[in-house]
Formats: structure tokens, C-alpha cells, sequence
């Protein structure tokens, strides 16, 4: 029969808690909770234990994760970027994740509320949430996902010159993935017989990811918001391309914002094709101004059910991590 | 209204795990029983149980269990399920694997299952002890669906992906023979046009020693006379666990698919006692009515039913009970009886579905079970025909019968396909 960690009562104590010493029969312990983990998450889990240093969190969290995760789906997290969704990457429900929570709050002394989980959904989320709470950090604002349709909604930029099939914002940055069609109309002429994504298009897609960032995370002051109509290009700087991309390929794309100050907003952003770099831009920078916030957000019980996405608001998208229970 | 059939049976049993190993040990009278080690303390009187060999569920670690390599089963199903759910899926896969149904007949919305199992007392135990000693925000969120009295119908809905009607059915020992006989109607009546109907048990040291309490156990301590319904020495039952599947279709589906049934079902009827919460009317009234109840629906006389599976565990009262209640239906005319618990141990909640399923391979297979091990008959069934060995004639009709806690008796009329 598996033991805990410790003899410490399962209250929600905030952490960092470094108990108390880490004895023999606590090694036993955590060896039992983590017999199925690999040994370096063993071996990892025994360092935090000792000395309560959170750099060994990460490789914890990881090797649970990848405890619960079927076999062939494993390879996926071994070479994981910190996007790889919980959900819908790895197959993890919402029982699952609470599995995964138990384990590491039972090898790390510590617990965690179910409404912090709620906004767990890539494997980057969670080795944030755990640092922050390790060292005492404010949590970071959720990584938002943006199906099309709210993306089409919110952006002053339209089909057929919209290159983001979908997005998720977080306060460091944003993801985004295009997929390369055949379709469009400007590979008819570039190039004759032979359809490349021209790198300008490229550089487009990354403002455009740079100009949705602006719109759903971008500094705002009270009563005001970023005003759609008025953000622009200016300039870019040290861009380079490194890859040919054709109809078939999907553009993972990133940006980060570097500085924002009004008028002007400056990211860097990159490129890639699966895991092969494609462009880089070390500067985009976009004008911006502000308007007057839309008026006070819509009031609360409209009867239409959850959500009716406003700008500022979340899409419904996945599901949130809760238990489901139906019984 | 359509006739009802049993297309495909699976077993995991303490007398095989397959059919062709059950119709053997029962041809054979081949016992399942064994001393049990979990039972080897010298404080616990009773030592014998018929186990299920080839699976190992004794971990609260389902990752920890092992099974016949035949059957691949993820993590995420298997977290979920207490040790009669493994029984069951296993038995699940042989069932469908017989009656040869494709993914498409067993998820749709005329495809049903009804199961029955007492839960799991092993994994109620262990997350109840979770509880009280680490807190609730450290228990699997995954207790409660794992060991509560409906887990074996939510894992197989879920694992089989059903999407016809599904439910539990709690009468003790008569729970899998109501849940044959609620499918048998649903069938009839048109709602559901094939049913699953499912027993399985854990019959492990939480499942089966809480009955030594009732001083309902056999604590014999040799294997080979624990179990011995109608024997004059019997001194109680012995526990067992595994799982048993039964396919039942309308005549149109197993016309369609163009399958060859082990029998049909006539029909069914059930009866209470009244009487005890735990004891079985003396006179077996509850059976009795429950017995002429399933003739009636069935249209077929007592006359006509040449061999009777008897509920008989080897209990002291209850064995005398139903042997009343046989003579009371059957007058001086008694068919053949058996009970086959003397070879499996009684199977509480898997029971019914159990020996049920044998009757059926009986019957397609050509033999009437025996049954086992009796030396000296109790004096109160002098009069009935009791089969002492397997005979190699198939039966024509068979009546099963089936008696739980309450008084809760329910009896079952099988015909062999002409």
C-alpha cells in the first residue's frame, strides 16, 4: 500500500514549505509515490525535498506529467515546447490532471486549490504556476487560447489576409500556427510552377500575431483600451529567413514584446516549421493608439448562457480543468 | 413480441477462464476451490474460496495487476475499475468475441447492458482509509467511481462505449439473475434489441470474510468438501469472484447476423419472501411462487422442464429452503437438479449470470451438469432428483434460479434451440 510523503496534515498551507528534514523513511516514501516516474524524477524530487531549491520543480512536474501520459503519446513530451496543451496534445482529462496533482503535491509537501488548476493548459502553464508558487510569485495571467472566430472578431486585419489559423496569448508572449494552404492568391505569381510563401508574408504574419497580443494583453490604462484602427507597422530590423515554405507546411509562430510604451509597441518575433528554425525577426515594432474602453462590459445575466465573448474576454475553447463528475 | 436468445457467453471463472475450460471442470466436476492465503491466519475460521487463477488483483494499485496477456487494457481504463470490473472486461471481450459482434452492434442505441456486482469493499476500505489519513484533497478523484456498487456497469458503458440502456442491479446474490431477467424484457418489449447482461465479483479477502460474520461460510478446511450443496455435512458456502457475460438477442438481430445461439430464453418470474432480511423462508415460498411465476410467462408446464440449476450454496437453511420449494412446484414429477456451486463456490452477485451462462453452454454443448461432492444426502431432499454426475444428455428446458438477501428470488426458463 503506497504511504505519503509525510505525516503533515493535507490543509491548503501557501508554500514555499520546506517542512522539516527529509528522513529515511520520508526517501522511502517518495520513492513508493514515484515508482512509476523515471529515476531522474526520483532523484529530482529527492533534491527539492532536501534543499527546497525550485530549479528541481520543473523535471518533477515533467516526469509526473509523463507518468500519466499512454505510452506512445510519451515521445511528445520528451521533446515538449512549453505550448504542448495538456487536453488536446496529451490526452490528459480532467481526471487524469487531477492525478497529476495529487502525485505532485504529495512529492512536493504542498497543495494546491482546484480553481488555480483551471488555468493549467500547456505543460509551459504549469512549470510557471509552480515556480511562481514556489517562490512566492504572483501567478501569471492564464495563457488564453483563440479559436478563429474570435481572432476574425477582434482583428481589424481580414480574410484573405489574415495568416493565423489560431493563437494563445500569456503574459510573455504569443503562439500562433498558419498552415499554408496552396490557396492563396498571391502563390499563383510567386513563383511561376512554384508556390513559395514570400518571406514578406511571413514578417506580415508575425505583426499580425504582434497586432493580436496588442489587442488582448497589450498595456491599456483605466478606461482606455488599444484602438484597433490604429495600429500600424513602422519598422522592422535584424530579419532573417532560413527556410523555403510551401503549401503543406505549418508556421508555428512567436512573439514576445520587448517594449511598450504608447505610441509604439516592439516584439521580437521567430518562425518555425516543426522544429526547424524558418525566421527570425529580432524587431517588429507597431504604432498604437488608445480609445475609450467600451462601456462598462456587458451586464452580467443577459440569460444567454456563458459567455458571449467580448474583446477582452475568453472565447470558450477548451475545457477547463475540472472534475467531471455526472453522478 | 420477439423470442429472446443467448448469443455469446464469456467467463472468468474459478473453474476456468474461457468456455472451453468451464465446460470441462463442469463436465469433469472440476472444482475451483483452494485454500486461500489472505485466509491462512490462524484467527480466521474459514480458509477455502474459489479462486480465480491467471489475474492478480490483490494491489489497491490497479498499474500493479496482472492478467492474461491476451487482453490489452490502457492505464485509463484500468484506474478505474475495482477487480470484479477486470473480470468482467476480460469476460466482456471473450462474450463479444463469441456472438461475433462487430464495434458497430455493440455501441448504438438498441445495444444495452445491465450488470450486477456487490462493488468493491477492497477499495471502499482503502480510499476510506486515504481519507482519514492524508485529507480529502488527497484522494484519487477516482475512488468513488473505482469501488462504489455501480462501478462494474460504468466501466463497461463507458470502456465499450454503450449507448443503449445501462444499469446496476443490487439484490444480493439474485442481482444478476434480475439483471437477466430486466434485459429479457427489454428485448421483449422492443426497447433494446440486444442487452449485455453482466455478474462479477471481487471475491477477495473484503468481498467474501465480512459473510464469516453472519456464520454463513464453510470452514472446511479442505477444498474438496468446503462447497457440497445437499450433503448432509455441509457446513456453509464458499465464496467466489470473476465475472460472466451473456450476449441476449431479439430473433430478428440473430436472424440478420446469421448466428447460431446457445438457447433461448422463455422467460423469467420473480418473488419475495417477506420474510427475514437474511434467511430464506423455510418453506421457500418466495422461491416457489418466483418458479411457477417463470413457468407461467413461459408457457411451459413443470412437467416439462428436465433439469433445475438450483440456487443451493450449501448452506444449512438454505439449501433445505429451495428443496421445499422444488417439491412444492414439481410435486412427484422432479427434474434433474444440480447445483453448480459445489465446483465454483457461490459467486454472490455474480451467481445468476454465471450459471446461467453454464446452462446455456450445457445445453449447446450436450451435457447436464452434476453435483459434486456429496456423500451422504441431507435428509430433507430425499425425494428430489438430484444428479449426482455429469450426464452427456443436453437438457430441453431448464429453470435457474437465483435467491438474494430479503427474500429476493428470482427463476429463469431457458429452451435449447430445436
Amino acid at each position: 500500500m503506497p504511504e505519503a510523503a509525510s505525516n503533515s496534515s493535507a490543509t491548503n498551507k501557501p508554500f514555499p514549505v520546506l517542512a522539516k528534514t527529509f528522513t529515511p523513511e520520508d526517501e522511502t516514501a517518495l520513492r513508493e509515490s514515484l515508482k512509476r516516474c523515471s529515476p531522474s524524477t526520483f532523484e529530482a524530487a529527492v533534491q527539492f525535498r532536501k534543499t527546497g531549491n525550485p530549479e528541481h520543480v520543473p523535471a518533477v512536474v515533467i516526469g509526473v506529467i509523463e507518468r500519466f501520459v499512454e505510452p506512445d503519446l510519451r515521445t511528445k513530451l520528451k521533446d515538449a515546447d512549453d505550448d504542448l496543451r495538456l487536453i488536446e496534445d496529451l490526452g490528459i482529462d480532467s481526471l487524469t490532471m487531477m492525478e497529476i496533482v495529487i502525485l505532485v503535491e504529495e512529492t512536493l509537501q504542498l497543495s494546491i486549490n482546484n480553481e488555480e488548476l483551471r488555468n493549467l493548459r500547456t505543460v509551459g502553464d504549469v512549470k510557471t504556476f509552480m515556480d511562481c508558487k514556489l517562490r512566492g510569485l504572483p501567478l501569471p495571467k492564464p495563457t488564453k487560447f483563440l479559436p478563429i472566430e474570435h481572432i476574425g472578431s477582434v482583428m481589424p486585419i481580414q480574410p484573405p489576409f489574415l495568416f493565423l489559423n489560431e493563437a494563445s496569448i500569456s503574459s510573455a508572449g504569443a503562439n500562433g500556427k498558419y498552415k499554408i494552404t496552396g490557396q492563396e492568391f498571391f502563390l499563383q505569381g510567386h513563383f511561376k510552377d512554384n508556390p513559395v510563401m514570400p518571406a514578406s508574408i511571413m514578417l506580415e504574419a508575425l505583426g499580425q500575431l504582434a497586432v493580436l497580443y496588442l489587442l488582448e494583453a497589450g498595456i491599456s490604462e483605466p478606461g482606455k483600451a488599444v484602438n484597433p484602427q490604429t495600429i500600424f507597422f513602422t519598422g522592422c530590423e535584424g530579419v532573417r529567413a532560413h527556410r523555403v515554405c510551401k503549401p503543406g507546411d505549418i508556421l508555428t509562430l512567436s512573439i514576445k514584446p520587448k517594449r511598450m510604451k504608447m505610441p509604439l509597441a516592439v516584439f521580437e518575433g521567430a518562425i518555425r516549421v516543426g522544429q526547424e528554425k524558418t525566421v527570425i525577426a529580432e524587431e517588429i515594432t507597431l504604432t498604437f493608439g488608445f480609445m475609450d474602453a467600451p462601456a462598462t462590459p456587458s451586464p452580467e445575466p443577459t440569460g444567454s448562457g456563458p459567455s458571449t465573448p467580448t474583446a477582452p474576454d475568453l472565447a470558450p475553447d477548451s475545457p477547463p480543468l475540472k472534475a467531471a463528475v455526472s453522478a | 413480441m420477439s423470442r429472446v436468445f443467448i448469443t455469446g457467453l464469456g467467463f472468468v471463472t474459478s473453474i476456468g477462464n474461457d468456455a472451453a475450460a468451464v465446460s470441462q471442470s463442469l463436465r469433469e466436476l472440476k472444482h475451483g476451490l483452494a485454500l486461500f492465503e489472505p485466509f491462512a491466519s490462524p484467527d480466521i475460521p474459514c480458509k477455502v474460496v474459489g479462486t480465480v487463477k491467471e489475474f492478480g488483483t490483490d494491489s489497491v494499485d490497479q498499474e500493479d495487476w496482472t492478467f492474461p496477456s491476451r487482453y490489452k487494457i490502457k492505464r485509463e481504463l484500468l484506474r478505474t475499475m475495482a477487480p470484479n470490473g477486470l473480470f468482467a472486461h476480460c469476460a466482456m471481450i471473450q462474450a463479444i468475441d463469441d456472438a461475433k459482434l462487430s464495434p458497430e452492434d455493440i455501441s448504438n442505441p438498441e445495444t444495452g447492458l445491465y450488470a450486477a456486482s456487490g462493488g468493491s469493499p477492497m477499495l471502499t476500505h482503502y480510499h476510506r482509509q486515504r481519507l482519514d489519513k492524508f485529507g480529502v484533497t488527497r484522494c484519487s478523484p477516482l475512488g468513488i467511481v473505482s469501488s462504489i456498487v455501480g462501478t462494474l456497469n460504468f466501466n463497461l458503458v463507458a470502456a465499450f462505449k454503450i449507448l443503449g440502456a445501462s444499469c446496476g442491479f443490487s439484490s444480493a446474490c439474485a442481482s444478476s439473475a434480475h439483471a437477466l431477467g430486466y434485459a429479457f424484457d427489454d428485448l421483449k418489449l422492443g426497447r433494446q434489441r440486444r442487452m449485455f447482461v453482466v455478474g462479477a465479483e471481487d471475491g477477495n479477502r473484503d468481498a467474501i470474510l465480512p459473510f464469516a460474520g453472519m456464520r454463513t461460510l464453510s470452514l472446511q478446511a479442505d477444498p474438496a468438501l468446503a462447497s457440497r450443496p445437499f450433503d448432509a455435512a455441509r457446513d456453509g458456502f464458499v465464496g467466489t469472484g470473476g465475472g460472466a457475460v451473456l450476449v441476449l438477442e431479439t430473433e430478428e438481430e440473430v436472424a440478420r447476423r446469421g448466428v447460431t445461439p446457445y438457447c433461448e430464453v422463455l422467460g423469467w418470474g420473480q418473488a419475495s419472501d417477506g420474510y427475514n432480511v437474511a434467511i430464506s423462508h423455510p418453506e421457500g415460498e418466495g422461491l416457489a411462487a418466483a418458479m411457477n411465476r417463470a413457468l407461467k410467462s413461459s408457457g411451459v408446464t413443470p412437467e416439462q422442464i428436465d433439469y433445475v440449476n438450483a440456487h443451493a450454496t450449501s448452506t444449512l437453511i438454505g439449501d433445505v429452503s429451495e428443496a421445499r420449494a422444488l417439491r412444492a412446484v414439481f410435486k412427484d414429477r422432479q427434474p434433474r437438479v444440480s447445483s453448480t456451486k459445489a465446483l465454483t463456490g457461490h459467486g454472490l452477485s455474480l451467481a445468476g449470470a454465471m450459471e446461467t451462462a453454464f446452462c446455456a453452454l450445457a445445453m449447446k454443448e450436450g451435457f447436464t451438469p452434476g453435483s459434486a461432492h456429496i456423500t451422504k444426502l441431507e435428509p430433507a431432499c430425499e425425494g428430489l432428483n438430484i444428479l449426482r454426475t455429469t450426464e452427456p444428455v443436453a437438457p430441453e428446458h431448464v429453470l435457474k434460479n437465483s435467491s438474494g438477501f430479503g427474500g429476493a428470488n428470482v427463476a429463469v426458463v431457458l429452451k435449447r434451440p430445436s
